[in-house]
């Protein structure tokens, strides 16, 4: 069936059709019908484009993102909302890879090859013949047929150049069948001048070429535009880690560290950590990261600050201090959002910021002496300005 | 209706602002993870030696960093008071009959965290005493103060059997200047020379 002959009966079945026991015309007015049909469009059918000698059909992949067959013959989609860490739940029929420069989130689509005559072989290549206005932010990527297209290896980009396309079914091609191809979105960490937050659409030519004869016989269109495109976000990240020879640091709700033992004199301190003389008593310090991530802000440093956010219970015994190196000087981190101290003003996207968090053990006697176990909460906060 | 919905949907975007967990969120330019951080304290307590300032010469105190703690050596010494020794000494008030006496000044360092008292001692005890025919013997200043010591009267044999109180409530960190020394007895016969050594042992209690 050429594509042609697929429009003419498409157009011949669709002026009727059955939504919510009422019966629409083929001239239909109500917004809420012309939805339905669309949808329905988007399920049941797929588009074939245009053929010489064979076939050539795109369509949605099981679990892929939905491609409604547009006007023009075309096949239109989204990849929905998106951000350089990968962060949230991606769209419909979208699977993210965080990266270390970014996200890729991938779909999967169909190509079926059909009606061409034994011992004929189909091959289809892409190229991106509209691209995002935001080239920086968002970069179309095709994963073939040869492979298994669930990791970001499988993927490269899709060429700009109608001249030198990407392959999609690689040569010498396919006999008559159906086979599952990927197309992705590279989203890079993207801070700067050219950082971008916002809707951005792109749209894809597929080309497929019997390879026998080496004649193209069918071309589609894949837009990634429909309902609305691709939304790039902002997206933020800060998380903790254990240094090295420091103090394990564990993941939980969101980070917790345990100085274990602790006393007044500094006494055998715990594996991962050292202690500094202080007045009053010591402080055993420990390193740890700060691993901050950030992405389309047109800031390219962050600011981080730290607070105590809930006081040990014994605010005199036990104190929280931060230092820039291991021998201090350590200071007292504020102990409200207002008085918070600040880490870095200088924070880059992905880095690595090894501090000292010291925690001041008194050596009180008496009866404002306390032993036993305590715990305080430290809250950073990273900004992106 | 379908520029109506993709109006709506813009609208949406823009205002969501999502946070996944403390450590990410997206359409924000801020995030705040926390970090609870827990400890427990413990009482502890420490005694150091040192060499004495109060005297005029002073018998070094050297840490082995091993056992025993610290070692002090007065050097030779005789019950007549000929030898210098090391340090101190106040020759026998009547030779051949009462004890010279060698003998330095030293501190104690008791410093002592988390106890809810202060109520504090040091008591010191032979432990480990001179080897027979015992004429030799460890000697304190009787007046366990920081006084130094004027005659060899002003000494006390430090109790093998019990330990003896030499300080008493000191406070936290502070620096205690004791005397201790040995005595040398006249007495003659089969191995009373040659190189000695006793352990003294200090201990320090916060209750």
């Amino acid at each position: 069936m050429s594509f042609r002959q697929y429009e003419d009966l498409r157009r011949t079945h669709l002026p009727v059709v059955k939504s919510g026991g009422k019966v629409c015309g083929a001239s239909i007015r109500r917004p809420l019908a012309r939805l339905f049909i669309l949808a329905i469009t988007a399920i049941g059918l797929s588009k074939p484009a245009t053929a010489q000698n064979g076939t050539f059909t795109v369509s949605a992949a099981p679990g892929g993102i939905a491609l409604a067959a547009g006007g023009g013959g075309t096949l239109s989609g989204q990849f929905g909302t998106m951000n350089a860490l990968g962060l949230g739940t991606p769209g419909a029929g979208v699977t993210v890879i965080p990266l270390t420069n970014g996200a890729l989130y991938l779909t999967h689509y169909q190509i079926n090859i059909s009606g061409l005559p034994n011992p004929h072989l189909g091959a289809v290549t892409a190229f991106v013949n509209s691209n995002f206005t935001h080239p920086a932010a968002l970069i179309m990527q095709s994963c073939p047929s040869s492979s298994t297209c669930n990791a970001s290896g499988n993927f490269s980009a899709i060429s700009l150049n109608a001249g030198a396309p990407t392959t999609v079914i690689p040569a010498p091609g396919i006999s008559n069948q159906t086979v599952t191809v990927g197309l992705a979105i590279f989203v890079p960490d993207n801070n700067g001048a050219a950082s971008f937050t916002g809707v951005d659409t792109a749209r894809i030519t597929l080309t497929a070429t019997d390879t026998t004869n080496n004649k193209n016989f069918a071309t589609a269109e894949i837009r990634l535009d429909t309902p609305v495109g691709e939304t790039v976000q902002t997206a933020v990240r800060l998380t903790l880690a254990t240094a090295t020879g420091g103090l394990t640091i564990t993941p939980g709700a969101d980070f917790s560290m345990n100085f274990g033992n602790v006393n007044g004199l500094g006494f055998g301190p715990g594996a991962g950590l050292t202690t500094v003389a202080a007045a009053g008593g010591v402080v055993y310090s420990t390193p740890y990261v700060l691993q901050p991530s950030f992405s389309a802000f047109r800031s390219t440093t962050a600011t981080i600050k730290t607070f105590v956010s809930t006081t040990f219970a014994h605010p005199t015994v036990l104190i929280l201090r931060d230092a820039a190196a291991s021998a201090g000087p350590y200071n007292n981190i504020g102990t409200t959002a207002g008085t918070a101290t600040q880490i870095t003003a200088a924070a880059a996207d992905r880095s690595s910021i090894t501090r000292f968090l010291g925690l001041f053990v008194s050596n009180t006697n008496g009866a404002t002496a306390f032993r036993g176990s305590d715990s305080a909460t430290l809250t950073f906060t990273m900004t992106v300005p | 209706m379908k520029k109506y919905f993709t109006i709506f949907a813009l609208g949406m975007m823009a205002l969501s602002t999502a946070a996944f967990a403390g450590t990410t969120a997206t359409n924000s330019n801020t995030v705040s993870p926390t970090l609870q951080i827990s400890a427990t304290v413990q009482s502890a307590v420490q005694l150091t030696l040192s060499t004495g300032t109060a005297a005029v010469t002073h018998c070094a105190v050297t840490p082995t960093g091993g056992t025993p703690d610290y070692t002090m050596n007065f050097g030779t010494v005789d019950a007549l008071g000929i030898n210098a020794g090391n340090c101190n000494k106040f020759a026998p008030v009547t030779p051949g009959t009462t004890n010279a006496i060698y003998w330095s000044d030293y501190n104690l360092n008791p410093v002592f965290t988390s106890q809810t008292t202060t109520n504090n001692t040091i008591t010191a005890q032979v432990t480990t005493d001179f080897a027979a025919p015992n004429n030799i013997f460890i000697v304190r200043d009787s007046a366990n103060s920081a006084t130094v010591p004027a005659a060899a009267t002003d000494f006390t044999a430090v109790s093998t059997a019990t330990p003896d109180t030499i300080v008493t409530n000191a406070a936290s960190g502070s620096t205690q200047t004791r005397f201790i020394g040995v005595a040398v007895t006249p007495a003659n016969g089969v191995g009373v020379t040659g190189a000695k050594s006793a352990t003294v042992t200090f201990t320090l209690t916060v209750q």
